[in-house]
């Protein structure tokens, strides 16, 4: 099935947001030269997963907020204040737990409102780009790109591996 | 087929299996070597894509069988009966014949007999049917045993000696330090000589020098000084003369390179020992199986699984085996076929040793006239700690373990209670809670299952990410590895019921604790607790400390003891099945381990362990691999 | 922290766009947009024909709006020429100081003596006991075996594989093996290193065991700079035994082809003279815009087909190291030769080898590749239309997409190298995929480079061998 390649700027909304959803540095997501297209390769996974009309949706409610300070976008899409987060809330939980782990998980709502139920793997680099080892100031297990012995030293800051910190956070 | 056309037939291209292939290969004798699984790769990219795209990241989820690429509630496991060498897995530990290799009698909340032993419970270790075999994802760690380890009968009066002196164990475990590369320092090992006994020949060096601490290891450290332990764990008990223990912590010596060393690259911390090091700077048995096969006398025969010794007048005349293979839609297909060699070697681990020695001789059995075959099964069983640091100590790297509190692993308590090591781990909750990905669901999606979210929140954006750091950042656990007392009701029998692909009938496993164990148990919870307190850590470990989820029902990997609960973890080294002892009325090999009853035969593996100790097995049985390889070349004349 | 991305910007004829990039790479752009001035071709960076071998990539624009795969796309186009560059500079002609001499042009009589071939070899700057090199020094000691056959100024070429026989060494990871051709005949590797790089390992006594255990701080390669230090340049070079019937279709050398003797495997020393052909060219460039190297990797378009080529039906006569008439029943491909490996003897077993698709996700690589080789060609065969240099085709550049100058960028030690994955079929023969971190990428595996102590030495292995 050959579709129109996504439009650049979709993607770059996309890793925006992925970027506000996460904490982590846009460009960090989406960097300025891009080999690996993990936004591209989550973008399509996720709208094989949830359909093109509700990442059209997201986005626009993305697009609406954009220019908001990110921890309110992330809080906002999220819904992280609510006991039931909408179904484009579990949306944004998914595409979360994608970038942080490298896994999809289902929303919720498709799955009779169970919580937490892994779809797959998404890709061998999808695991190796995961955010969540860089979130423990550390290295996916079963791929280092540190030497001999940095484990006896304590690790480059949170900002360094890419998280976009508050002042005072991190360590 | 009366005319051998090798010298030796080994059955199991693993540690010890390659090891005594090499030894006789380079001293020019002919060598078969029939190994179950299938062949060692051309390279571990596949392993590693396994690996990568396994929800559950078990110790078996690199390797072949899609056993371990699904995870809980995705999918099933395949069932053992139409696989051609299915084996003991995480993923299958509990579950019914249809995942599961073993068949275990084993109930939820093991029930306790007169004695006061608990029974029924679910044996809790695995292993891998595949060329190069279990140590694939060995972690590497290297330990030597320590004297009173060998004497346990001598010395305090319980289980048995090892029929082989301290003085040429040292001596073995030299040479099996270097065929591994063993990183360490003798000099980092010296305060466990008073401690527990520990020596080294003068002068002794190993290959290569230590592996760095990591950041877990000096926190621990550092609190831990000046402090120490009763034996027996009951701190506020006024026990007389009760000995206090030195709590520090050591190095420990590991196969992992700390310089460049046969070929293999340094160590880079990749933080995955087990289940596979994606770069060999960790030692595997198929760095020694090509050593073997360099020598040019060395063959092997992949996916032919051995089926029956066959024995007359006490020698074994020929091995009978299924030559396998499958297509594309796991349709198997066998040949039977048989071999012969002068001498032969049984080296397919503890529990398929025990297996096809039970089979063999139309299911009457070989090689046990002692009845000690399959019986004595034991492993180290684990007790898992795990805390939170009152500061950052950066887990999730390094080599998985750098090193442990050696110090508690002998003493007067011996003829009590079991000893125990404590390993410290270097991947946060990994183990202990499937973390990281525990607490980054629970934090995304306001569950609980890591204990650290019992408000059920939900985080997002920049709070997400320092949320998790804070946590993830401050994980740690010990594994604690306890020496299992043998006990002649925990065996191997064959299961009259359940068969695999191949039409073999599978292991039945028959386990359970006693109570020297379960006191071990109880002074290894309570040796955490202290030391997670000295820290000022805060401790999470499941289910001894407030068992979590409230009403909990217990499973058959759960046991209580003096009103706790503990929850059973194998630390993977299966033992005792064929035990080695001087008296061939009650063991089943020699201290070369070869059978006392069928004299052209070695039955080798840590199977041959008579007591456990609390150090890892691979180095010791490694070293016992050498002594075989001597006296099958001093039986073949040369 | 901001990464910075080495775009940096030419300054073009009148009427050009200047791409500024909204990073902060200007400071870099600033730092080398004179030197780029100053040796700039007129129209951007093209290949050329010339002795001059570029201390860098040069960078010309980027497309307007462009798209990550465009952009991927220009990059990779401006190194792959820069690659072409340093093949065509480093494959000159040399005069008596080594440089390539200005007044022959490459390829002009079919066949030359290259640059790189008068680089040092490292067996010869890692001696025996630690012995201090010269630049000038010789072939180290002529192995007995080969004395008969030995004339003053001929290379002696002993590795096998990248699996070399001494213990300490190190070679490829896992089970990889040699790579057999269809005669039976091992092929042959040389690894040679420039002056600035051989400058560096000698200043720093970094040619002994000793020197390194006592050496502090990081091991840290001179940089290339464009139109400035030539930086440290490693070559790696794999040899097939040829008819000398052949030679037309090969860059090839008269050598010594050595096999030091083995423990186990166990064989004696042999030793022979051969015509061998060159079938594979590394060229690792530490460079400003490499801190992680640059990784140039050519093939002779005769090695081996392509996945596609096998499924289109479209095979050659004949390759140097597939078979086109054995069946996939009878000749799996890319399987390792059993063991024992024994480069004395001719083997029954040859090696069939077929080139796996790495680029996936990477299309760029391919397409930019496609485009430069045909650059490459019409420039050669113009000098020469019997050029053997006419034979080779680079496979790719890997480069590293997110790096600062001359050193890494905080938090990215790799660099996020493109293309990701990168093999050349004659060196990284068993390791063709794209599984992360195991294999073959340039960057990914050279990153675990230490020297005989465990201390990292800047991507390059031959630190190791070092006794």
């Amino acid at each position: 099935m050959t579709t129109a390649p996504v439009p650049e700027q979709t993607l770059a909304d996309f890793a925006n947001m992925s970027a506000a959803l996460t904490g982590f540095q846009a460009n960090v997501l989406r960097p300025f030269l891009d080999p690996v297209n993990l936004s591209g390769l989550y973008y399509d996974f996720a709208v094989s997963q949830v359909g093109q009309p509700a990442m059209d949706a997201l986005l626009g409610a993305y697009r609406a907020i954009a220019t908001q300070p990110v921890q309110i976008i992330a809080d906002t899409l999220l819904e992280t204040a609510s006991p039931k987060p909408s179904n484009q809330a579990q949306i944004c939980q998914s595409i979360v737990l994608v970038w942080y782990l490298g896994s999809w998980y289902k929303p919720a709502y498709q799955n009779n409102g169970l919580l937490g139920a892994v779809v797959q793997v998404v890709s061998s680099q999808a695991y190796t780009n995961g955010l969540v080892w860089k979130a423990a100031q550390a290295h996916p297990m079963g791929f280092s790109a540190f030497t001999f012995g940095y484990w006896s030293q304590p690790p480059a800051s949170l900002a360094t591996f890419g998280v976009n910190v508050s002042s005072g956070g991190g360590q | 087929m009366s005319d051998p056309t090798y010298d030796v037939v080994i059955i199991g291209a693993g540690v010890s299996g390659n090891l005594i292939a090499k030894q006789l290969g380079l001293a020019g004798k002919k060598v078969l070597i029939l190994e179950a699984g299938p062949a060692v790769p051309d390279s571990r990219e596949q392993y590693m894509e396994n690996f990568y795209l396994a929800l559950a990241k078990t110790p078996e989820s690199p390797y072949p069988s899609i056993a371990g690429r699904l995870g809980p509630g995705v999918g099933t496991l395949p069932n053992p009966a139409d696989l051609p060498t299915p084996r003991a897995t995480v993923l299958a530990i509990g579950q019914s014949p249809a995942e599961s290799h073993l068949i275990q009698s084993q109930t939820a909340g093991a029930p306790i007999n007169a004695q006061g032993d608990v029974r029924q419970l679910q044996f809790s270790s695995t292993y891998e049917r595949v060329g190069g075999g279990t140590a694939w994802h060995w972690l590497g760690t290297s330990l030597r045993l320590v004297p009173h380890d060998l004497t346990m009968y001598s010395t305090y009066g319980v289980f048995q000696d090892w029929p082989i002196s301290y003085d040429e164990m040292e001596t073995l475990w030299g040479l099996a330090e270097t065929e591994i590369g063993v990183a360490a320092s003798v000099a980092q090992q010296e305060p466990l000589q008073a401690a527990i006994g520990l020596t080294y020949p003068p002068g002794y060096q190993y290959p290569m020098g230590p592996i760095p601490t990591s950041i877990v290891d000096q926190t621990i450290s550092s609190a831990v000084s000046g402090m120490s332990v009763p034996g027996d764990g009951n701190e506020n008990k006024n026990s007389e003369g009760g000995e206090e223990y030195s709590v520090f912590v050591t190095p420990t010596p590991a196969g992992r390179n700390s310089q460049p060393y046969q070929n293999r690259r340094v160590c880079a911390g990749n933080t995955n020992c087990i289940p596979i090091c994606p770069i060999q700077a960790k030692w595997d048995p198929t760095v020694t199986l090509g050593d073997a096969l360099d020598t040019g006398n060395v063959t092997v025969i992949y996916q032919a699984v051995a089926v029956n010794i066959a024995v007359e007048n006490k020698s074994v005349t020929r091995i009978d085996y299924l030559q396998w293979s499958a297509d594309a839609n796991g349709n198997l297909t066998s040949t039977p076929q048989s071999v012969t060699g002068t001498l032969y070697v049984l080296a397919a681990h503890a529990i398929e040793n025990a297996k096809l020695l039970l089979l063999s001789n139309d299911q009457q059995g070989i090689a046990n006239c002692s009845d000690q075959v399959g019986r004595n099964l034991m492993d180290h069983v684990l007790y898992l700690a795990w805390a939170l640091a009152d500061q950052p100590v950066w887990g999730y790297r390094g080599p998985l373990a750098t090193s442990g509190i050696e110090s508690l692993r002998d003493g007067e308590f011996r003829s009590k209670r079991a000893a125990f090591r404590m390993e410290i781990g270097n991947e946060g909750w990994n183990f202990s809670a499937g973390d990281p990905y525990t607490t980054t669901l629970d934090l995304i999606l306001g569950t609980n299952n890591s204990q650290l979210n019992p408000q059920g929140q939900r985080f997002g954006g920049v709070a997400l990410a320092e949320k998790l750091n804070f946590f993830l950042t401050r994980q740690f656990r010990f594994g604690l590895l306890l020496e299992q007392a043998p006990q002649a009701e925990n065996r191997v029998t064959l299961d009259p019921t359940y068969k695999d692909g191949l039409g073999i009938p599978r292991p039945h496993i028959d386990y359970g604790l006693d109570t020297y164990t379960m006191e071990g148990y109880r002074v290894a919870a309570d040796t955490c607790s202290a030391v997670f307190q000295q820290m000022g850590a805060k401790e999470f470990t499941q289910p001894t400390v407030n068992p979590y989820p409230p009403g909990r029902n217990p499973g058959p990997g759960d046991f209580s003891y003096q009103g706790k609960e503990y929850h059973l973890y194998g630390a993977g080294h299966i033992m005792g099945t064929h035990r080695m002892g001087a008296d061939s009325s009650d063991s089943v090999v020699d201290a070369s381990q070869r059978s006392h009853d069928v004299p052209n035969l070695w039955i080798v593996g840590s199977g041959s362990f008579p007591t456990v100790a609390t150090a890892n097995p691979t180095l010791t049985l490694m070293a016992l691999a050498f002594k075989s390889a001597q006296s099958i070349l001093a039986a073949l004349g040369s | 922290m901001k990464k910075l991305a080495t775009i940096l910007v030419l300054a073009l004829a009148v009427g050009c766009r200047k791409e500024v990039p909204n990073t902060a790479a200007t400071t870099a752009a600033a730092k080398t947009a004179p030197a780029a001035a100053k040796t700039s071709a007129p129209s951007g960076p093209a290949i050329v024909l010339s002795p001059a071998i570029p201390g860098d990539a040069q960078f010309g624009a980027l497309p307007p709006n462009a798209t990550n795969f465009q952009k991927l796309l220009a990059i990779q186009g401006d190194f792959d020429i820069y690659s072409w560059n340093a093949f065509i500079a480093l494959n000159w002609p040399p005069g008596p100081g080594g440089k390539g001499d200005p007044k022959k042009t490459i390829g002009q009589d079919g066949d030359n003596d290259t640059v790189w071939e008068h680089y040092r070899d490292v067996a010869d700057v890692f001696l025996p006991g630690g012995k201090p090199p010269t630049w000038k020094g010789g072939t180290g000691d002529v192995p007995p075996e080969c004395k008969a056959d030995y004339a003053p100024g001929m290379r002696i070429l002993s590795q096998v594989g990248k699996t070399p026989t001494v213990l300490t060494e190190f070679s490829q990871p896992f089970n990889t093996g040699p790579l057999i051709d269809q005669n039976g005949v091992y092929t042959r590797y040389e690894i040679l290193v420039n002056k600035p790089m051989f400058d560096y390992i000698l200043s720093n006594s970094l040619y002994s065991k000793a020197g390194q255990q006592v050496f502090s701080g990081a091991v840290k390669f001179p940089c290339g700079v464009l139109g400035g230090a030539e930086g440290a340049i490693m070559v790696k070079s794999a040899w097939k035994v040829i008819d000398p019937a052949d030679k037309s279709r090969f860059h090839s050398e008269q050598v010594l082809v050595y096999s030091p003797a083995s423990q186990n495997p166990s064989y004696p020393a042999a030793c022979s003279k051969q015509t061998v052909g060159l079938v594979g060219l590394h060229i690792g460039h530490k460079t400003n815009s490499g801190a992680q190297w640059l990784w140039s990797t050519f093939e002779h378009v005769d090695n081996v087909p392509t996945q596609a080529d096998i499924a289109g039906g479209m095979l050659k006569a004949s390759y140097n190291y597939y078979n086109p008439k054995c069946t996939a029943a009878d000749c799996p491909a890319n399987q390792v030769p059993p063991r024992p490996w024994n480069p004395t003897l001719v083997s029954s077993f040859h090696s069939q080898i077929v080139r796996i698709d790495t680029f996936k996700g990477n299309e760029f690589a391919a397409e930019s590749a496609k485009a430069r080789n045909a650059d490459a060609l019409k420039l050669l065969v113009g000098v020469n239309p019997n050029s053997v240099w006419r034979n080779y085709e680079l496979i790719s550049t890997q480069w590293p997409t997110n790096t600062g100058t001359c050193e890494a960028t905080p938090g990215d030690p790799l660099g996020t190298p493109a293309p990701t994955f990168l093999a050349n079929t004659t060196a990284e023969t068993y390791i063709q995929g794209m599984v992360p971190n195991v294999s073959s990428s340039c960057i990914e595996c050279h990153n675990n480079a230490t020297m005989t102590t465990p201390v990292a030495s800047d991507f390059t292995y031959v630190l190791q061998r070092a006794q």
